[in-house]
């Protein structure tokens, strides 16, 4: 098994159901990095150490005794502060949730993944109410990246990225509703998934917009998000959105490979809305993919609207979630977020309806790009991560503001609820940038094929932090 | 289109604070919409598109949607 703390969470869960290692000892290890490293990242709102020592010393008299532990026996884990943690408040990156009284039983999908023999070792910080591409927070503070403390770690789920990235939680939980699963994947330099809309229950966690919502995992191998997906699906009523599709497990067929790809690579809008780094990305993903079949360009122009139509529910959809609190305390919001909100509170409703309408028509144009290619490949992020506290992306003389456009190449998928892997492409030393593998509805095993196969010949890894600057993590 | 006499009279309207302080931010913002809005008007839209809103289904509740 590699050494804690870059250990994957199958290596561990592997050691500890052999016996090889004790649950209470990884978890110890965890504790003692997360004390260690997080000062200097900031990626922890709270850590659960009182639990996580229980759980696992209970976890290894239960293996001691004969009992099956899970697939995920002993591996630490730890959860974008949204999903709600028993007897912590939740606080969705806000100061208005701290008054929130203490949650009184667990997220649905973090009670999956304890059955599955995980421990929880704490709550991860995130943007205000998920509504950030940066991992600024006026309250907590800004998550660092760790490849680079002076840069952006990206968001909304910020410390879920940064957790991962800085080897003190090989699987963490996040949330994406415009991309904040895979930009924090990108800047940090580890793997996501976003399912299909609808996949994974959001039961008892806090909500951002309703009809946009997905959680996921973050890991730093394929093989660990393809675990802890497996773990956490299966239908709930919990979730009005919740698809009643059964479980359909991933990692039994992962290592098949996903056979002769027809690779859609999106031209005209997108090709001008990334970089050269991400265009490099995307370059060696399409070299490395395995028996490469066709490559080919489509048009899918029809994002930019689709985009838009995002950024319009997100709007309204979300102000309207937060009046009261506006109403009555707007004042205690991040002055980042207040304003959008306050924005969004005042569309007319003509602009959400349309904005509907183009969702179900730029749904029906993506679905048409499928019927030529398997999987689509667009870079996550148009750059590698900023420096905190930039403002303008600069796009070959283009200047956008920075904040938004972050998200610029996630938000259309999202929209309309594609799943989505998020690969990291980085050479040891560079600042990492992640390529998404998009792939029609319902279809997260072939996007986690495609990722596993470009793992293994070396295309995506989600290499330690410690070669950009002295002071990253080493 | 006067965005910022829009936030004046649609914030009273529905009895929404927007202070001196805040209120570029928020011009600034529904500014950034209103460009959406229109990005949506170049998509020509048949009639029989509809989806106004989310699809409601009573059966949801009882244990999650349909496929």
């Amino acid at each position: 098994m590699t050494d804690l703390p870059w250990a994957q969470a199958h290596e561990i869960a592997e050691a500890v159901r052999s016996g090889r290692r004790t649950a209470a000892s990884v978890i110890e290890a965890t504790l003692g990095r997360i004390a260690a490293v997080d000062p200097r990242i900031n990626a922890f709102t709270a850590v659960t150490a009182e639990r996580a020592r229980a759980e696992a010393a209970a976890l290894d008299r239960a293996i001691a005794a004969g009992a099956a532990p899970g697939p995920l026996a002993g591996v630490p884990f730890a959860v974008k502060n949204l999903f709600d943690i028993k007897g912590l408040p939740t606080l969705c990156g806000s100061k208005i949730n701290r008054d929130r009284t203490p949650a009184s039983r667990d997220a649905l999908l973090v009670e999956r993944l304890r059955a599955a023999g995980a421990i929880l070792v704490g709550a991860l910080g995130m943007g205000e109410y998920a509504y950030d591409f940066t991992g600024e927070n006026a309250h907590d503070g800004a998550v660092r990246n760790p490849h680079d403390p002076e840069r952006m770690s990206g968001g909304s789920s910020s410390g879920s990225g940064a957790a991962t990235a800085a080897g003190m939680a090989p699987i963490s939980l996040g949330s994406d509703t415009n991309g904040s699963l895979r930009v924090p994947a990108s800047l940090c330099g580890v793997f996501s998934l976003k399912p299909t809309y609808g996949r994974l229950p959001r039961t008892r966690t806090f909500s951002f917009v309703d009809s946009l919502d997905h959680l996921g995992p973050f890991a730093r191998s394929v093989r660990d998000l393809a675990l802890a997906y497996d773990a956490m699906q299966g239908p709930d009523g919990g979730d009005h959105a919740c698809t009643r599709r059964g479980v359909e497990p991933a990692l039994p067929a992962l290592a098949d490979g996903p056979g002769r790809l027809r690779i859609g690579v999106p031209g005209g809008w997108f090709e001008t809305r990334y970089g050269p780094e991400a265009r490099e990305a995307v370059g060696r993903v399409l070299q490395g993919l395995p028996g490469s079949g066709q490559i080919m360009r489509v048009d899918l122009d029809a994002a930019e609207a689709g985009r838009a139509a995002a950024y319009l529910i997100t709007n309204s959809e979300s102000a309207a979630f937060h009046i009261e609190r506006l109403r009555s305390r707007a004042q205690d919001y991040d002055p980042d977020t207040r304003d959008r909100f306050l924005a969004g509170a005042l569309l007319p409703a003509a602009w959400v309806a349309r904005a509907q309408r183009v969702r179900a028509w730029w749904l029906t144009q993506a679905l048409a790009a499928f019927s030529v290619a398997d999987v689509l490949i667009v870079p996550a992020t148009p750059v590698p991560a900023p420096r905190r506290g930039e403002t303008v992306l600069d796009l070959a003389g283009r200047k956008l503001p920075l904040r938004p456009s972050l998200g610029l190449l996630s938000q259309p998928f999202s929209c309309i609820g594609l799943p989505v892997v998020t690969v990291p492409v980085f050479r040891p030393g560079e600042l990492p940038i992640g390529v998404q593998i998009i792939a029609p509805p319902w279809r997260e095993d072939l996007a986690l094929k495609v990722g596993h196969a470009l793992e293994a010949r070396g295309v995506a890894t989600a290499h330690a932090p410690g070669g950009v600057r002295a002071q990253a993590v080493a | 289109m006067d965005l910022d006499r829009y936030v004046d009279v649609a914030a009273e309207v529905i009895d929404l604070p927007v202070t001196p302080d805040w209120k570029p931010g928020v011009v600034r913002f529904l500014g950034l919409a209103a460009e959406m809005a229109q990005l949506l008007e170049t998509v020509a839209l048949d009639d029989a598109e509809l989806v106004m809103a989310p699809v409601y289904s009573p059966d949801a509740f009882a244990g999650g949607k349909d496929d």
